[in-house]
């Protein structure tokens, strides 16, 4: 298989997973941002640490929608 | 029912405002993704781990590992999507009083639980048909097509596994005063529906039983028992639904 297939099978992967990550990190680093239990610095360590899950859970219930 | 496209209106924009149609769809398609590269090149990644020293011997992978990883990847993560996405549907609403402010109009309870319900179902089908069309193109190019009318059942079955638990969840939100509740809830009937489809004789009546049907499908070949299993999950979203509105009908909000 050469490279280039695997590079297409590769990155939509990564772009997905790696992109979830640094938006949610972006979304919670608004000043405006409120989230659910208060600490910010919770929800920047479960995305970080919490492989694919942790965006996911920030996005669909950390956040506070004013 | 007074007040649905209104309502419904307000839900769709809402998903894509606070981006959840987006982060869902996303998430979707990474498992469509994933599930057929994983069943293709599980035997190279097991070696590059292991450095050939495991010794473990690993059959050489076919479309139908592609296909079992895809229900098993989709149901589960699926599942906890379903559950996050309705346990705050009525609470959230309820605990800010933007439920109290909404019915003020003319708007019926029944509409406004049905628009909610409706646009849950709506994202989980478009995020479930985004992940579909990606699995089967990425399953063609690595291994071969799987019948598209068996595939598309097969997704149809999988979506209505996760209408039971988000339908289950949306329940305990219309119950329950707070979201966590409601999650709570949601995660405990995936426990136990997920002990009680060990049993042989109710497993394939059961949500996480159709992900069996839905391998068989995807592949081309009719599951028995079929139609029963997908009456019974039909009943439990409707069950669910209709005792949702009657405990909603008369709640003080």
């Amino acid at each position: 298989m050469d490279i280039a297939l695997i590079l297409a099978i590769v990155i939509p992967l990564l772009v997905i997973q790696v992109g979830l990550l640094f938006w949610a990190l972006y979304d919670l680093t608004r000043p405006e941002r409120r989230v659910r239990g208060g600490s910010k610095v919770v929800w920047a360590l479960i995305i970080i640490f919490v492989n694919l899950l942790g965006p996911i859970l920030y996005f669909l219930a950390g956040r506070e929608e004013g | 029912m007074s007040g649905f496209g209104l309502v419904l209106g307000k839900e769709l924009r809402e998903q894509l405002r606070t981006m959840r149609l987006v982060v869902v769809a996303a998430v979707f398609a990474f498992f469509g993704l994933l599930s057929p590269v994983t069943a293709r090149y599980i035997r190279e990644i097991v070696d590059a781990v292991g450095g050939g020293q495991l010794g473990v011997a690993i059959p050489p992978p076919t479309v139908a590992d592609a296909v079992a990883q895809f229900t098993k990847n989709v149901g589960q993560f699926g599942v906890l999507i379903a559950i996050l996405l309705a346990m705050g549907a009525v609470a959230t609403e309820k605990e800010r009083g933007t439920a109290a402010l909404l019915l003020t109009k003319p708007i019926g309870r029944g509409a406004f639980l049905a628009a909610k319900a409706v646009a849950i179902g709506a994202l989980l089908a478009l995020a479930l048909a985004v992940s579909g069309v990606l699995c089967w193109v990425y399953t063609a190019i690595l291994f071969e097509p799987l019948p598209v009318a068996g595939f598309a059942a097969a997704v149809g079955v999988l979506w209505l596994s996760l209408a039971v638990f988000a339908a289950l969840t949306f329940l305990a939100s219309v119950v329950a005063r707070s979201a966590l509740v409601a999650g709570g809830a949601g995660f405990a009937a995936l426990l136990v529906l997920g002990i009680a489809s060990a049993l042989p004789s109710v497993g394939p009546y059961l949500p996480t039983g159709l992900w069996g049907a839905a391998d068989a499908l995807a592949l081309g070949h009719v599951p028995d028992p079929l139609a029963g299993p997908v009456t019974t999950n039909v009943a439990f979203v409707l069950a669910a639904l209709g005792a949702a509105w009657w405990s909603f009908r008369g709640q003080e909000l």
